[in-house]
């Protein structure tokens, strides 16, 4: 007889083996409890769309306001004109 | 798939603990007997056992229904055997032949004398000095007459893969079987 031969023989006989049974239910409902993600306050979307809408107002704002500017560029790199105060 | 499975599924998602706990009772059995073949010390897989069923609950969105559910648990369960041998291949320890009467039992050569618990450890222990893909392939065909392709969907791997392993797989078994002279020890001749 091959040795794979008798290991297929094994095989055979193994599989007639009387498995234990556990009753796993409860244990894996409680470390389902437990690994359950917090709930959070604000759900992450919804944060994000808050973000989203804030970044929105501040850049439209910011635009408009450059449209103000007569030369932003120069504006940025000019000195200040001196005032007289008195 | 049946359809209370499919109900209980629903359920489960909606937040029902109950139905998840029909769905574990269910299939506790042929899951506990795969993961038998992972480790037979009761404790790591009753441990392994949960562990399957808590990951499968937290993937339960990606489960479609399109195959039975006992195969995707199979599957969730595979994964999770092979990644409890990677992780002890880390710890050098090699499982030893068990010292029981097996070997004189099988000596009389009749398999109704074979008790098959002890077939099972002796099988087991043998497999266990391969490493954990060659002994991944060889455990489910000998335990669970799955064949490559199956191997494979289980796995994610390419069924060139298991027959390349599975070939591999089986030279170092007759190598090993023949170093420890497990047939003179059974005596089954050559």
């Amino acid at each position: 007889m091959d040795a794979l031969e008798a290991l297929v023989r094994l095989a055979c006989k193994a599989r007639e083996e009387q498995i234990p049974v556990f009753g796993v239910a409860d244990q894996v409902r409680l470390r389902i409890r437990s690994e359950k993600p917090a709930v959070t306050l604000i759900p992450l979307g919804l944060f994000g769309g808050i973000s989203a809408v804030a970044a929105s107002i501040t850049l439209f704002m910011a635009i408009e306001l450059w449209k103000y500017m007569s030369s932003p560029v120069m504006e940025l790199v000019a000195p200040l004109p001196e005032m007289r105060l008195w | 798939m049946e359809n209370t499975d499919w109900a209980d599924v629903v359920a489960s998602l909606a937040g029902d603990d109950d139905a998840y706990a029909r769905l574990v009772r269910r299939y506790e059995k042929p899951i506990t007997s795969l993961l038998w073949r992972f480790t037979r010390d009761p404790v790591q897989c009753e441990e392994l056992v949960q562990q399957v069923f808590v990951d499968a609950y937290f993937s339960l969105k990606t489960y479609r229904g399109d195959a039975p559910l006992l195969h995707w648990l199979r599957r969730i369960a595979t994964r999770t055997g092979y990644h409890f041998w990677r992780d002890k291949a880390r710890e050098p320890l090699e499982t030893a032949l068990p010292d029981s009467d097996i070997l004189e039992q099988i000596e009389a050569a009749q398999d109704d004398d074979i008790d098959p618990s002890e077939a099972a450890a002796v099988l087991q222990a043998l497999l266990a000095r391969l490493g954990a893909d060659d002994r991944l392939v060889l455990t489910l065909m000998y335990f669970e007459e799955c064949g490559t392709q199956e191997i494979a969907e289980r796995m994610g791997w390419s069924r060139a893969k298991v027959k390349t392993q599975a070939l591999r797989a089986r030279r170092k078994i007759k190598e090993i079987a023949e170093r420890e002279h497990i047939l003179e020890k059974l005596g089954w001749t050559l």
